[in-house]
């Protein structure tokens, strides 16, 4: 409860309120998504309370994915991965008039849907922590690699490319100066590299430059054609009643597959349109505009997010980009999410907590009204755009350090970020090679200084059996099941 | 690499070589699927939607107004070097507007200077103009 007497000082609202805002924006906007934001805003942020500054941050990612979902609907792009689904029926509604119901399904349905989320949030992190606080060095380095593991073969389509994706970012990570010995690693004698490659530019330099090279090298000429939105975005008694059950349905798929780490949001939208496929009367509107179709997936979609923040929280493993981000912003305010988190820095986590509640709400009545400006965003000449977007990124990536060795990296990293989309590898993977690299090796000599050396640790005690066991069931199998069939093809 | 000696048990190197066999044996897998036809498929495209070749002409101009940018900021400052990185992008993504490009960049990048170096405090450099902003 103390959380929302922090939540609800004058200054965190505002900032709440700003997030909220440029979390929608860039929602909205094609090219721009909350990871990006987040990166951006980290050096314009680091003068401000770590508390304002968190609860910023937490608006942008829940907002985004109400404006995603406008995009969806309204243009047919999503902005976000996990508004792939919606478009799916949401831009059929759209295009048989009934915009108004689709958009009003998916903001009340990420409202339900987040704030049912929130709170099995503010229940299930401080217990995941309490737990947490007994894993040993050795059952860490075994969530790493599963989290490793399953953000790299879930994502994208093709697994070895994700796992390629997740070498490169490890690579990266391991720049600079060894933590404990002091001893340079592929530095290459260039003194600017012995603190290593800035995370917050790589970010930014991927999703933004290398997203502007992409789109430059082939859709350049792509006209936005909106649909126009005739009368209020609001739904009927009936379309209430059909979209209340997903509401609920999408809340208990989302959320779980959040808090494991399942690969982001595409799992389970995926999942919850097959629900509502499934157990839908009117099956034979599917693909034709059904507004189960929209409210499930929707709903999915918010409580996956809010899921993914239990284990950023209480284990500080990020399952996502933007929660990996998230992560990079704690850091940077010398706030280590984690097991002590909740008894280190309880104002900033419940504040945290609180304030998504808020934002939530804030969320829900600012944009259903504001649904026409957001439209009109989308008319923002492409080009200016993308000169826009190109100018904040290496603001951003010069402005962290002061420094133009970290520009050069970023020009390199978005040539990198081209590549990647080039040739169908997932980006997300190097992110989290990238994070969470550092953090496996820390944990991996831990664990060999305790045992003297001996590696037996590493799979010493039950936990790290079990997380071992799910990876092999989740992960490995499934590969050695394709490749037998493919053989199998073959012959 | 020099490694310092004495210290910790596991030496700097150990992880970076997991590393290194980890990205051998990607490598090699990823290698054999190229072999076997499977190129990837770009972002945003189905596999069987017709190819269609980079535009390499406004990749190069758009990749030669970053570079720009990284020369021209510490040297000319940040208002000169900003508002050819937002002209030569906008360039890049097909705009023929000269003249009204170069204004509307003037103005952005004066406006991210003022607003970020005298109102947020972040350091962006005068070049040029250094003396006239005071700093």
């Amino acid at each position: 409860m103390d959380g929302f007497a922090t939540a609800f000082t004058l200054t965190n609202l505002i900032f709440g309120l700003l997030g909220t805002f440029l979390g929608t924006l860039v929602g909205v906007l094609p090219g721009i998504g909350p990871a990006l934001a987040i990166g951006l805003l980290l050096p314009v942020t680091l003068s401000v309370e770590p508390t304002s500054a968190l609860i910023m941050f937490a608006s942008i990612y829940y907002g985004a994915m109400y404006g995603g979902s406008t995009t969806s609907i309204l243009l047919n792009t999503p902005g976000e991965s996990g508004s792939v689904i919606t478009a799916l029926e949401g831009n059929k509604m759209a295009k048989a008039g009934r915009a108004g119901a689709a958009l009003a399904t998916a903001a009340i349905g990420s409202f339900v849907a987040g704030t049912i989320a929130t709170l099995l949030l503010a229940f299930g992190a401080p217990a995941l922590a309490d737990f947490a606080l007994t894993i040993q060095p050795a059952g860490y380095l075994a969530l790493i690699i599963l989290a490793f593991a399953t953000v790299g073969t879930l994502l994208g389509t093709s697994r070895i490319r994700g796992l390629a994706a997740l070498g490169v970012g490890l690579v990266i990570g391991l720049v600079g100066a060894d933590l404990q010995s002091g001893a340079l690693r592929l530095t290459f004698g260039n003194m600017n590299a012995i603190d290593g490659i800035e995370t917050v530019t790589v970010i930014v330099a991927i999703f933004a430059l290398g997203e502007a090279l992409y789109i430059a090298s082939r859709f350049k000429n792509k006209a936005i054609d909106v649909i126009p939105l005739k009368g209020k975005a609001w739904m009927t008694r009936q379309d209430f009643k059909r979209s209340w059950k997903p509401w609920l349905r999408g809340t208990a798929i989302g959320f779980p597959l959040g808090v494991i780490p399942a690969g982001g949001s595409e799992v389970p939208t995926f999942l919850s349109y097959g629900v509502e496929k499934g157990l839908s009367k009117n099956k034979e509107e599917f693909g034709k505009g059904a507004i189960e179709g929209v409210a499930g997936p929707e709903a999915a979609n918010n409580a996956n997010a809010a899921g993914a923040l239990v284990p950023l929280l209480a284990l500080g493993l990020p399952t996502s980009a933007t929660a990996a981000v998230v992560l990079v912003a704690f850091q940077s305010f010398d706030i280590q999410p984690g097991p002590m988190l909740f008894m280190n820095n309880p104002v900033v986590v419940w504040g945290l907590i609180a304030s998504l509640f808020i934002g939530n709400a804030l969320l829900l009545v600012l944009n259903l009204p504001l649904i026409r400006f957001w439209v009109l965003l989308l008319k923002i000449p492409s080009h200016y755009l993308y000169a826009g977007i190109t100018t904040f990124a290496l603001l951003g990536a010069y402005a962290l350090n002061n420094s133009t060795f970290d520009l050069q990296v970023a020009l390199a990293v978005g040539i990198l970020g081209y590549l990647f989309r080039r040739f169908g590898v997932p980006v997300t993977p190097l992110i989290i090679g990238l994070i969470l690299g550092p953090l496996a090796e820390t944990q991996f000599k831990r664990a060999l200084q305790i045992s003297q050396g001996d590696y037996s640790i590493l799979i010493a005690g039950g936990f790290p059996k079990i997380i071992y066991a799910i990876l092999i069931l989740v992960v490995v199998a499934p590969l050695i099941w394709n490749f037998k069939k493919t053989f199998a093809v073959k012959k | 690499m020099d490694v310092p000696q004495g210290g910790s048990i596991i030496s700097p190197q150990t992880f970076p070589y997991m590393v290194a066999g980890f990205l051998t044996l990607v490598g090699i897998a990823l290698m054999f699927q190229v072999l076997r036809g499977n190129y990837g498929t770009p972002d945003g495209t189905e596999p069987g939607d017709e190819f269609q070749s980079a535009d390499f002409t406004t990749m190069a101009i758009f990749a030669a107004a970053i570079a720009i940018h990284v020369v021209l900021l510490e040297k000319a400052g940040y208002v000169i070097a900003a508002t050819i990185s937002f002209w030569g992008v906008a360039f890049a993504f097909g705009s023929r507007k000269f003249l009204k490009d170069f204004i509307f960049s003037l103005i952005f990048a004066v406006l991210v200077y003022v607003i970020f170096s005298l109102g947020l405090n972040i350091n962006l450099p005068a070049g040029i103009f250094d003396g006239i902003t005071g700093k």
